[in-house]
C-alpha cells in the first residue's frame, strides 16, 4: 500500500486510488515447494497455532492452588468457554465440546489480534480459506453430532420440525433446508472474513492516507494538506481501538454460534 | 478511457447498493441493542444471559451488511 502511494502522481491532485484491493491481502511468495508458493501468510498461520499451544502449555504447566499470573488468565479463558458457552448454551453433553470450542476460540482470537499487532498488522482470518475451513469443521461436527444422537431421523427433523401441518411441509422444508445446510456454514465463514477484511481495509486506508497527506515521495507537500493528514491519522487511531474490540467479539461470536449449532443438533425440541 | 468511465459508474452503483444493504441491518442492530439495554436495566441479574443473546442477534443481523460489503468488491 505504501509502495502504491509512493508511486502515485502528486501533480494529479489529491485523488489517488490503489490499483487493486488484493495488494493488501496477497503477499508475494517467499519460496516455492513444488507449485505452492509459501508466503508470509503461511508463516503467520503456523505462528498463531504455535502461540496458542505455547500459551496454554505455559499456563497449565504447573497447576498450583494459588494460580500464577499466566495460569489465572488461562483459567479465566477456560471458564469463559466452559461455563458461558459450553454449559450455558449446549447444556447437557456440552462437556465433550469444550476442547474444540476452546481451541477454536484461541486460534481465531490470536489470528484476529494479528490485525492490531504492530509489525504483523495482518489478520490471517481475512483470507477466506481459514474462516471457511473452521466453519466447515463446525458444520461436519454438528451434522455428526446430530446423526449420532438421533440417527436417521435427524435429517427429517432438520427439515421438518416435529408437529408441522402437512400443508406447510414443502415450503418449510425448502426454507429449513437452505437455512440449515447452506446458509449456516456460509454465513459463519463470511461473517468472520468480512469483519476482518473491513477492519484491515479501513485501518490501512486511514493510516496510509494520513501518512500520504503529511509526507509523500520524500517531500513535504503543501502545508494545507497537513491538517487533513493529521485528521485522518487521528481517526485511524480511533478505529484501531475499535478493531481490538471487534477482534475479540468476532472470536467470541464464532465460538458461540458453533456452540448454538451443535446445541440444535443435540436437542432438536428447542 | 471509456472503459475506465464505465467501471467508475459500475462502482458507483455498487456503492449505492452497499449503502442500501446497510440500512436494514443498521435499524435492526439499533432495535436489538436498545431492547437489550432496556432488559438489562429492568433486570440486572439477567444481564449475562441478555448479553449473550444480544451478541447472537447482532451477529445474525450484521451478516447482511457484511455480505453487501463483500459483494461491493466482487463487482
Amino acid at each position: 500500500m505504501i509502495v502504491a502511494a509512493e508511486s502515485c502522481d502528486i501533480e494529479g491532485g489529491i485523488v489517488c486510488t490503489p490499483s487493486n484491493v488484493n495488494e493488501l491481502f496477497v503477499f508475494k511468495p517467499i519460496f516455492y515447494i513444488g507449485e505452492i508458493g509459501i508466503s508470509r501468510t503461511h508463516f503467520l498461520i503456523i505462528f498463531a497455532a504455535l502461540l496458542v499451544v505455547i500459551f496454554l502449555f505455559a499456563g497449565l504447566r504447573k497447576k498450583s492452588v494459588v494460580p500464577s499470573k499466566i495460569q489465572s488468565v488461562v483459567e479465566s479463558l477456560v471458564t469463559l468457554i466452559r461455563e458461558d458457552i459450553a454449559m450455558n448454551v449446549i447444556g447437557k453433553g456440552g462437556e465433550a465440546y469444550v476442547p474444540y470450542l476452546l481451541s477454536l476460540f484461541m486460534f481465531i482470537l490470536v489470528g484476529n489480534l494479528f490485525e492490531v499487532t504492530p509489525l504483523i498488522n495482518f489478520p490471517i482470518t481475512s483470507r477466506i480459506a481459514i474462516p471457511l475451513l473452521l466453519s466447515l469443521i463446525t458444520y461436519v461436527l454438528f451434522l455428526v453430532a446430530g446423526i449420532r444422537k438421533q440417527g436417521k431421523e435427524y435429517f427429517t427433523h432438520l427439515i421438518w420440525p416435529p408437529g408441522l401441518p402437512v400443508a406447510l411441509k414443502p415450503l418449510v422444508g425448502l426454507i429449513e433446508f437452505a437455512s440449515t445446510l447452506i446458509v449456516r456454514p456460509v454465513s459463519l465463514a463470511v461473517r468472520l472474513f468480512a469483519n476482518l477484511v473491513a477492519g484491515h481495509l479501513m485501518l490501512s486506508l486511514l493510516l496510509v492516507s494520513g501518512y500520504f497527506f503529511i509526507y509523500q515521495n520524500g517531500v513535504w507537500p503543501v502545508p494545507g494538506k497537513i491538517p487533513i493528514g493529521v485528521a485522518w491519522y487521528t481517526f485511524g487511531l480511533a478505529i484501531y481501538g475499535f478493531e481490538i474490540v471487534v477482534s475479540i467479539l468476532q472470536a467470541y461470536i464464532f465460538t458461540l454460534l458453533s456452540a448454538v449449532y451443535i446445541q440444535t443438533s443435540l436437542h432438536p425440541e428447542h | 478511457m471509456e472503459e475506465l468511465a464505465a467501471e467508475v459508474v459500475v462502482k458507483g452503483y455498487a456503492l449505492i447498493g452497499y449503502g442500501a444493504a446497510a440500512i436494514g441491518p443498521g435499524v435492526g442492530i439499533g432495535i436489538i441493542v436498545g431492547n437489550a439495554v432496556q432488559a438489562m436495566a429492568r433486570q440486572p441479574e439477567a444481564a449475562g444471559m441478555v448479553r449473550t443473546t444480544m451478541f447472537l442477534g447482532i451477529a445474525f443481523t450484521e451478516a447482511l451488511a457484511l455480505i453487501g460489503f463483500v459483494l461491493f468488491f466482487l463487482v
